[in-house]
């Protein structure tokens, strides 16, 4: 996930504004990490590069 | 719903995408067939094929074959202009992300929006394989969009909205998401008759984006109740491989192209 694109990201549930923590990360995006929506504690895990922003219960 | 519960129709379209997203990917063991299932996937002796539904311009300009599993070309509907943000529903092994992309330029921004991990996968691999720098894949439902409100220009989609068993939400997410003066261009499936109801109940048919799909009249009318203007609907091309199967189960589908705007 590239981080110029965190701006039209939001939270899939609430549309709260995504905080993004990152574990690991090359020259051109995040590789892992997560985002963390602060209205809703709602937490969206970033595993090799993709943003897994279905809703938890739809998570496999 | 009547017979079959959201959930149930979501979960098994999702694995019968990612079984079609595993059939496209490369593989060490056999070549790689480039004819994908199409859109009504299920059915095994349906291909569809990119050159049926856009220009040779068009696939020149991402110089790479790529399947589509859409039934029209919604991105020569949305007269793309350099600089525009994207969202793609449903964007499956990423062709018209990568469309879109060429279009928009380094400028713009491509999102595509996919629940199924195994199509996000394939588009990952063929952006990779076509480096370009302005298209994303996100793992997500359209239903509940993870995208931030009136942020984006256009939204496309290709044969995907008549999966969803909940059509009203996703329109009203697509309004949400676009920027005030924003456009929706989709490709989609609808029905010109009542739908027997052994098609209506199957979850194969839905899957295979006939038992969902809506008659043209309630299509739009969706769209209209979500807020949308200028509504612009034009019958499209049906693959005749869909057309073929769709009379084999007594379903009356056309493919259509719906143009539709936010308010400013």
């Amino acid at each position: 996930m590239k981080r110029d694109l965190m701006e039209i990201l939001a939270c899939p549930l609430c549309k709260g504004t995504l905080k993004l923590t990152v574990e690991e990360e090359d020259e051109q995006e995040v590789i892992k990490g997560s985002l963390y929506c602060e209205s809703c504690a709602a937490t969206y895990p970033i595993e090799d590069t993709i943003p897994n922003l279905l809703p938890p219960e739809l998570r496999t | 719903m009547e017979a079959k519960n959201d959930d149930e129709i979501k979960k098994f379209v999702r694995e019968r995408y990612a079984e079609i997203a595993r059939q496209q990917a490369p593989s060490c063991c056999a070549p790689q067939s480039k004819e994908a299932s199409s859109c009504c996937g299920p059915c095994a002796a349906e291909t569809s094929h990119a050159q049926s539904l856009y220009s040779t311009e068009e696939l020149e300009s991402i110089a790479a074959d790529i399947p589509s599993l859409g039934c029209g070309n919604p991105i020569a509907l949305s007269e793309l202009q350099p600089g525009e943000v994207v969202l793609d529903l449903g964007s499956g092994g990423g062709l018209d992300c990568f469309l879109a992309a060429h279009k928009v330029g380094s400028q713009g921004k491509v999102i595509g929006l996919d629940m199924t991990p195994d199509m996000i996968q394939l588009a990952r691999a063929n952006a990779e394989e076509l480096s370009l720098g302005n298209v994303e894949f996100r793992l997500g439902e359209m239903e509940h969009m993870p995208i931030e409100s009136d942020s984006v220009d256009v939204v496309i989609s290709n044969c995907v909205i008549n999966l969803s068993p909940d059509k009203d939400t996703v329109f009203q997410e697509v309004f949400r998401a676009l920027k005030p003066g924003g456009r929706l261009c989709v490709s989609d499936i609808v029905t010109r008759g009542e739908l027997p109801a052994s098609v209506r109940e199957s979850l194969e048919q839905w899957a295979g984006c006939v038992a969902g799909a809506l008659e043209e009249k309630e299509y739009l009318e969706k769209i209209r109740a979500a807020g949308f203007v200028q509504l612009e609907a034009q019958e499209e091309h049906l693959d005749p491989h869909k057309e073929e199967t769709a009379c084999g189960v007594g379903a009356p589908i056309a493919s259509i192209a719906v143009k539709a705007y936010k308010p400013r």
